[in-house]
C-alpha cells in the first residue's frame, strides 16, 4: 500500500512492445494487463498520444498492414541512403583521384624519358 | 518492435552505432521500433489515416536528416517532439487549429517530476496521503481505484458510471494536482 502510494508520483521507464499494444487496442488483455498499459500511459505522453490516436482507427486489422508498409519504405530509404553515402565518400575525397592521376602521369613520363634516353 | 534481429540492443546503443559509422541502417532498426507509436501520434493530431501514414514517412525522413546533423541524447522523447511538431506544422498549414495549437502544446507540457530523493523520504508518504484527501471527490475516487486498487479504465468506468474519457481525465488531472499538493505540503513542513 505504501509503495502503491509512492508509485502514483514515480514514473516507470518500462517500454511496452508493439504486440502487447495491439492486444490492448483489440481488447484482448486482462484487466491487470490493461491496467499496466494504462499506468504507462499516465507516465508517458508519447504512449498516451499514440494510443489515443490508434484508438481512432476503427479497423484494427489495418494497423499491422500500415506498419509493415511504413517499415518497408523505411528500410528502402535507409538502405538507399547507405549506398548514397558510399558514393558520397568518393566525392568527399577528390585528393584520392588526384593522387592516382598524378602517379599514373609520373609513370608515363618516366616511361617516355627512359625510352627517349635509350634511343 | 521486438521482431528485429537487434531487439536485444538498447535504443542508445543503436544510436551510438550510427554515430560511430554513420550507417543509416542503424537508424532504420531504431526507427522501426517506433512506427506504430508514431502512427498513433500522427493519427491523434491529423485524424486521417492516409495523412497520418504520410506524416510518419516525413517524420522518418526528418529524423534521419537531423540525426546526421547533431547528437541526440534522449532519442524517444526527441522523436516524440519531432513528430508532434511536424503534425502541428501540418495543421497550421491547413489553417486548422489556429488558436488551439497553443492549447495542444500547453496540454502536453510535462509537469515537473518529483525527484527520487523526495520520494524516498518518510514524510512524503504522509504528504501524499493528505494530498489525496484534498483532491475533489471524482479525482480521489479514480486515483484510488487506479493506483491503489490497480483497476483498469474499463473497470473504473463500470464501477463509477463515469465515461472512459472522464475516468482518464480524472486520473491525469488528479495525478497532476496530487503532485502540486504534495510539493506544497512538503515545502510547508520545511
Amino acid at each position: 500500500m505504501n509503495n502503491d502510494l509512492k508509485n502514483i508520483l514515480s514514473n516507470s521507464n518500462k517500454d511496452i512492445d508493439n504486440q502487447h499494444l495491439m492486444d490492448y487496442l483489440s481488447n484482448q488483455l486482462s484487466n491487470t494487463e490493461s491496467h499496466e498499459i494504462e499506468k504507462k500511459m499516465t507516465d508517458d505522453p508519447f504512449m498516451n498520444d499514440a494510443i489515443e490516436g490508434l484508438q481512432q482507427i476503427n479497423d484494427k486489422a489495418k494497423l499491422a498492414g500500415y506498419t509493415e508498409q511504413l517499415n518497408k519504405e523505411l528500410k528502402r530509404q535507409t538502405g538507399k541512403n547507405k549506398r548514397h553515402k558510399d558514393k558520397r565518400k568518393w566525392k568527399e575525397q577528390p585528393y584520392t583521384y588526384f593522387a592516382v592521376l598524378l602517379i599514373l602521369l609520373l609513370i608515363i613520363i618516366c616511361y617516355l624519358v627512359i625510352k627517349q634516353f635509350n634511343h | 518492435m521486438s521482431n528485429d534481429k537487434y531487439s536485444h540492443i538498447e535504443d542508445n546503443q543503436l544510436l551510438q552505432n550510427f554515430y560511430s559509422d554513420k550507417n543509416n541502417e542503424w537508424l532504420g532498426f531504431l526507427l522501426q521500433r517506433y512506427t506504430l507509436l508514431l502512427l498513433g501520434v500522427c493519427m491523434k493530431y491529423l485524424k486521417n489515416e492516409e495523412e497520418a501514414k504520410d506524416a510518419v514517412q516525413q517524420v522518418f525522413l526528418k529524423a534521419i536528416t537531423e540525426l546526421h546533423k547533431y547528437k541526440v541524447d534522449y532519442f524517444k522523447s526527441w522523436l516524440y517532439t519531432v513528430a508532434k511538431n511536424h503534425c502541428l506544422m501540418k495543421l497550421r498549414e491547413k489553417g486548422k487549429y489556429g488558436g488551439e495549437i497553443t492549447d495542444l502544446i500547453a496540454e502536453s507540457t510535462e509537469e515537473p517530476e518529483l525527484k527520487t530523493t523526495i520520494l524516498q523520504k518518510d514524510n512524503t508518504l504522509n504528504a501524499i496521503e493528505s494530498a489525496l484527501q484534498q483532491l475533489n471527490k471524482e479525482q480521489q475516487q479514480c486515483i484510488t481505484l487506479f493506483y491503489l486498487q490497480k483497476k483498469s479504465y474499463q473497470e473504473i468506468t463500470d464501477m463509477t458510471g463515469y465515461s472512459l474519457l472522464q475516468v482518464k481525465s480524472y486520473i491525469q488531472n488528479g495525478k497532476r494536482n496530487l503532485k502540486i499538493l504534495t510539493m506544497q505540503l512538503l515545502k510547508d513542513e520545511q
